[in-house]
């Protein structure tokens, strides 16, 4: 999987003469641009008409890195583990059980983990909810705003439920109800079905989010634990339709299939 | 297809009594109906002539499926004197000015058109969901198909449908979508359309920002769409399809010179009416417009759905 989505934008990039006939190169209207017309990415964020930041636009994670590892920026022995976790882990980080991974298998990256797909994801904010459409595996995700709670015990799911408020200019979503299927990262971070994950997104200008993630997962880990991502904007682009499952060949030559 | 009704049985279920009039429901001597708590999913199974135990089954594994939010009331609704949702209440509308085509949307099966005589015999036996399998039902003499495309939707008909994109966990494409027994949520923002679809947790965007349609772009599945206001008409264009879609169930070719037209009108609260026209030289001797009716659906929540996760059916489909 870490093969093929590395090669993706490559591949496209040799490739480069159709993608220009798409809307990929459309001026996108709304951001304000300084006065040789590119996009001033570090002016005011937007904001709703119910005056809170509007997050909407197309982003892209400055996050390969946590893709790979969610835990890169933290010290060796950080995340608080638990023993059968870290078991878990050593045996998936040696690579010997990449088949197994979601993705791999054209299945949903599940939540933390689709925050630093590297595909570019949208989001359309609206004061009852959050529509995300995430090119990577062409999946819409939702994050209500409207009051409503957490549902308990409910089918579980790859992305979960997710509830969002604001405080101040943060919004901080709540998501549950996970299968316990997902990977946090590549290399093998365990999530069970007890993952309770909190994204607090905060648009510091038009240009970036700051994005703080916390695991608190009580099954595989000994306490909550949270990371700092980023994503910024991409201005003058658009998702562009991607199927995983059409001709997947990947699966049968990675290993733990 | 059977994952399909069988996903719609558990929504059935959880969605729990006082949902939907069965009346919305032609086929009658449904025994889901009858049960009174399986209004949606166990009705389009007995549609489908499925035997009363499969329902039976699902109803034993049907505990704990009511703590999701498809019973959570759906906000800003119009309602009638007696408090029940004004279907026919003049349609909202945005900043704009413009219809808002916003809301959850599952198929209107009482406006639809009734079967025609070319459609598959088990067409007949779903009263409202002839188009699903042959869109070209109610339009009079059927689809004016090219003699190789009518050939090609015979085989694929005869062969059970095998193949059908749906069958192999591929996008369904703008059609088989409009057709689907599966919600669908549109949300109307400045400069854009957003469909949010339950199978597949597929998506689409028709954009209204003026974009003109791309120049030879890359063949898609969803192809790129982009729509303008004739009044209260919002008339989109799609181009830019793969070679190889099909239009219905049955199979109904559709090949990558096919332009779509749709035409979305908004008349109440509670209808959606889109007129698909499709321009499709190659397949078809001349352009043909069948019209799409839909129904809002209230107090109700799109599901996840995961078409590959443990995917068991496409080995075990058989043809001819």
């Amino acid at each position: 999987m870490l093969l093929r989505m590395s090669l993706i934008p490559a591949v496209l990039l040799a490739l480069g003469v159709p993608v220009g006939a798409q809307w990929v190169n459309l001026k996108t209207a709304g951001i304000p641009r300084t006065p040789d017309g590119k996009a001033n990415l570090t002016a005011p964020a937007p904001r709703a008409a119910d005056g809170h930041p509007d997050l909407s636009g197309l982003w892209e994670p400055n996050a390969n890195k946590y893709l790979r590892d969610i835990a890169v920026d933290m010290k060796p022995g950080e995340v608080p583990m638990q023993p059968w976790a870290e078991a878990v882990y050593n045996d998936r980080k040696t690579g010997a059980r990449a088949g197994e991974e979601s993705d791999a298998n054209c299945l949903p990256q599940g939540v933390p983990k689709i925050d630093a797909a590297p595909a570019p994801f949208k989001i359309f904010q609206t004061s009852s909810q959050l529509a995300i459409l995430q090119e990577a595996f062409n999946l819409w995700r939702q994050i209500f705003l409207d009051g409503r709670k957490l549902a308990k015990d409910p089918t579980p799911t790859w992305l979960g439920y997710s509830v969002g408020h604001w405080d101040g200019d943060t919004l901080v979503v709540d998501t549950t109800g996970f299968n316990g299927k997902t990977w946090l990262d590549q290399v093998g971070h365990p999530a069970t079905e007890a993952l309770h994950v909190t994204e607090q997104f905060h648009r510091r200008d038009f240009g970036h989010i700051d994005l703080a993630i916390t695991i608190d997962d009580p099954k595989a880990y000994t306490k909550p634990w949270t990371v700092k991502e980023e994503l910024h904007l991409l201005p003058d682009s658009e998702l562009i339709e991607f199927i995983c499952n059409e001709n997947n060949r990947d699966v049968p030559h990675l290993p733990g299939h | 297809m059977r994952i399909i009704e069988t996903f719609r049985i558990f929504r059935g279920i959880s969605v729990g009594s006082g949902f939907e009039p069965a009346g919305a429901f032609s086929g009658g001597a449904s025994p889901g109906l009858q049960r009174g708590k399986t209004p949606r999913g166990s009705a389009a199974a007995a549609r489908k002539g499925w035997p009363h135990g499969t329902c039976a089954v699902f109803l034993l594994f049907s505990v704990g499926l009511p703590a999701q939010w498809i019973g959570y009331p759906t906000a800003d609704v119009p309602r009638t004197k007696d408090g029940k949702p004004d279907l026919t209440a003049p349609a909202p509308r945005d900043a704009e000015g413009h219809p808002d085509l916003s809301g959850m949307w599952e198929q209107d099966r009482r406006g639809a058109p009734p079967p025609v005589a070319n459609a598959q015999p088990r067409a007949a036996l779903q009263p409202g969901r002839g188009q699903f399998w042959d869109i070209g039902t109610g339009i009079e003499g059927g689809l004016p198909y090219q003699p190789w495309a009518r050939e090609l939707m015979q085989k694929r008909r005869a062969d059970n449908s095998k193949d059908n994109p749906d069958v192999r966990c591929l996008p369904l494409g703008i059609l088989q979508t409009h057709t689907h027994n599966f919600l669908r949520k549109y949300t109307q923002v400045p400069g854009e359309i957003v469909s949010l679809f339950e199978r597949d947790s597929e998506y689409r965007q028709i954009f209204t920002d003026g974009r003109p349609l791309p120049a030879d772009p890359q063949p898609t599945y969803g192809g790129y769409s982009s729509g303008k206001w004739d009044g209260d008409t919002l008339v989109v264009q799609t181009n830019g399809l793969k070679d190889g879609l099909w239009a219905d169930y049955n199979g109904s070719p559709l090949t990558d010179a096919a332009k779509i037209t749709e035409r979305f009108r908004r008349p109440d609260f509670g209808h959606m009416q889109i007129e698909v026209t499709v321009d499709d030289p190659k397949a078809y001797t001349k352009p043909w417009t069948a019209t799409i009716r839909l129904a809002i659906s209230l107090n109700t929540e799109l599901l996840e759905y995961i078409c590959v996760e443990n995917e068991k059916d496409a080995t075990h489909m058989v043809g001819k």
